[in-house]
């Protein structure tokens, strides 16, 4: 599954790369994660808790920084397991960001998402559901963060 | 290693849908010796997590019943197309919905098959496969089969609110009531049977073979993998096997039916050197009977979901819904297109409900095929089920999310039903329609019937496959379109024509 957009934020790019290269930052902008842990400076550790139907399960995920050039692109690989099926998600992101004014900033983003297993079956459906919600509360959350502090 | 000593009739090989359902009706003539050999395992008593309903989620997700082929669409992502690994097949595995195909499904067979295929042909086999508890012993239904029917919802009932909603929102949208789904031309608003007795899974391996397991002339062979079938020139000898030690063996017996499914029923017919010669040489495999139409005219239902934001948290019967909609693409259409169903919500901590409804289109005018992946028998085949090729098909799939996207908005459902999320509104519903359509798991076709003259046919209208003597083929892969409806109960259908077929032979 491929996902791609590009977010708008009235900041300026060093600002918006100092917010998304920081884990920590950008963790607490993505809804429902949980038991963040940061293991270095470029990776982090979380939890995600969800339910469809009868099923409740945890999404148990690493996150690594594996490439960053400032303040222009940045790769991150997500790996993570559900706790119901054991399936393994793999998630690549790579994002750029480009200055279209002295304060303005497009985030560009494009993410390829893998399912290995049986969550399979049902997790395109629950991810296509649920990304496109997550991506506009964290633009929001990265909009209310980075432009209450604009200059 | 040749074993002919039991001095076996009949040997069936696959014990899923329709493999059970002919392994039980053959053996009833205590004269016939038959053996029933099945690949995946034969747990007894049947493990809850296959027999309780409430648990198919977990039995679909966890279990190792299930087995998934990893198909690609025309963009290169891939979803999973699910078969059962399990005595009973699909009918251990599958959400248990009892759907008869449409009398237009058995119009298109008889262009194939002859009138043997016909509705008013076959409609004494329907009534005999089951008993219905609330339209049994009447002229379009059975009282006395070995499938029992469950519906635990009528529309006269009263529901919960979501389900009253739906209803009336149907209603409103011209879908008439269809307190029975399983007439001719089933359309509108309907309740949904499912085969549970006593609230546990009636699979065939429950309803048809455990009744004959304790027979004599029955033997049964599970965790057996047949690798092919042995010809004496153009006449059937036996079949080849492998069990679960390893050990190789043949297995003599005049007469040979394949239920292996839509998959593997073509997958022996080519390792045994019957199929497409241009499809066995790559695996160095001697064709022994040239049938082009081996593992081609493949056809599934394809199905797409769309998402909306919920006002609240939905729990809908994941497994069980009480309703489905059997509706139109298109008001022009003379019949139903569509299944329509809503599910439960999704919920994610930091989210609001999200709120799915699935649009399963029900029929696939392109056609796609299964072929070997090599000559080793344990290896999938390649499926390539070319859902969505078709113009009409994807703007079929079109005029289903407009139909939906209008009911989620009358009065009655919008109290649950929010926004749209997926695809999004400003979006092109096309695109999503094309990258995240998944499939029903309802593949037909592999083996079609047809006349010898018919290049594309594998079985004659008989079951029995062209150009062999005593071989046949029995399961969904017979069927050469795609039914309006759930194929399972279309499966034990061809099972027991063909129970009755070996008998007349």
């Amino acid at each position: 599954m491929k996902l791609a957009g590009t977010i708008d934020i009235a900041a300026p790019a060093t600002a918006v790369w100092d917010v998304i290269i920081d884990p920590t930052d950008l963790a607490a902008c993505v809804p429902g994660v949980s038991a963040i842990r940061q293991i270095d400076a470029r990776t982090f550790e979380g939890t995600v808790r969800a339910s469809i139907g009868p099923i409740d399960g945890d999404f148990t995920f690493r996150s690594v920084l594996t490439r960053a050039d400032f303040p222009a692109e940045l790769v991150v690989d997500v790996e993570g397991t559900d706790s119901v099926t054991k399936s393994r998600v793999v998630v690549h992101i790579e994002a750029a960001l480009t200055e279209t004014g002295p304060s303005s900033t497009a985030l560009s983003y494009r993410a390829t998402i893998t399912t290995k297993g049986r969550m399979a079956i049902i997790g395109e459906m629950v991810l296509r559901a649920t990304a496109g919600v997550m991506i506009s509360q964290v633009t929001r959350c990265l909009r209310a963060r980075l432009e209450a502090t604009a200059p | 290693m040749t074993v002919g000593s039991p001095g076996y009739d009949l040997i069936v090989v696959g014990g899923g849908t329709a493999g059970c359902v002919i392994a039980a009706r053959a053996s009833e003539d205590p004269g016939r010796q038959v053996l029933l050999i099945e690949e995946g395992p034969d747990p007894q008593p049947v493990p809850d997590i296959v027999a309780d309903p409430k648990r198919q989620p977990e039995l679909v997700l966890k279990s190792p019943y299930v087995r998934m082929y990893d198909v690609e669409r025309r963009d290169g992502s891939s979803f999973p197309v699910l078969s059962g690994r399990i005595m009973g097949g699909g009918s251990s595995v599958n959400n248990l919905a009892v759907v008869r195909p449409m009398a237009r499904d058995f119009e298109a067979w008889t262009r194939y098959g002859g009138s043997d295929w016909s509705y008013d042909a076959l409609l004494p086999t329907m009534r005999a496969i089951e008993a219905d508890p609330d339209f049994g012993d009447s002229p379009l239904h059975g009282a006395a089969g070995p499938l029992q029917l469950h519906r635990g919802y009528h529309l006269d009932d009263p529901a919960d609110p979501p389900a009253e909603a739906l209803i009336r929102a149907a209603q409103d949208m011209g879908l008439p009531l269809c307190h029975d789904l399983n007439v001719a031309e089933p359309y509108g608003v309907c309740a949904s049977p499912y085969n549970l007795k006593d609230g546990r899974r009636q699979s065939t391996a429950v309803a048809y073979l455990d009744p004959a397991r304790d027979r004599p002339n029955l033997t049964v062979m599970a965790e057996t993998t047949v690798t092919r079938v042995v010809l004496d020139g153009d006449r059937v000898r036996g079949v080849e096997l492998r069990t679960l030690d390893g050990t190789r063996q043949v297995v003599e017996a005049p007469r040979v039916v394949l239920a292996a499914g839509v998959f593997h029923s073509p997958q022996v017919l080519m390792l045994s050197g019957i199929g497409p010669a241009d499809a066995l040489a790559p695996h160095g495999i001697a064709p022994v009977v040239a049938l082009p139409g081996v593992g081609q005219g493949y056809h599934d239902h394809a199905v797409v979901y769309i998402t909306f934001q919920g006002t609240t948290d939905l729990r809908e019967d994941y497994v069980i819904p009480k309703v489905r909609l059997i509706a139109k693409s298109d008001e022009s259409l003379a019949g139903p297109d569509l299944h329509v169903f809503i599910r439960p919500s999704i919920r994610m901590t930091g989210l609001p409900p999200l709120l799915p409804v699935s649009i399963h289109l029900l029929e696939h005018r392109s056609s796609g095929q299964v072929r070997l992946a090599s000559a080793d028998p344990t290896d999938l085949p390649i499926v390539e089920p070319a859902l969505l090729e078709h113009p009409d098909d994807v703007a079929a799939m079109l005029g289903g999310f407009r139909l939906v996207t209008r009911l989620t908005q009358h009065p009655a459902l919008a109290a649950f039903y929010g926004p749209l999320l997926t695809p999004a509104p400003d979006s092109d519903p096309m695109e999503h329609i094309l990258e995240s359509y998944v499939t029903y798991s309802h593949g037909t076709g592999t083996c079609r019937i047809g006349p010898v003259d018919d290049p594309g046919a594998v079985v004659d209208p008989h079951l029995r496959v062209h150009g062999v003597s005593g071989l046949w083929v029995a399961d969904a892969s017979v069927l050469p379109t795609v039914p309006h409806a759930n194929t399972n109960l279309a499966a034990i259908l061809v099972g027991e024509i063909a129970a009755r077929e070996i008998a007349r032979s």
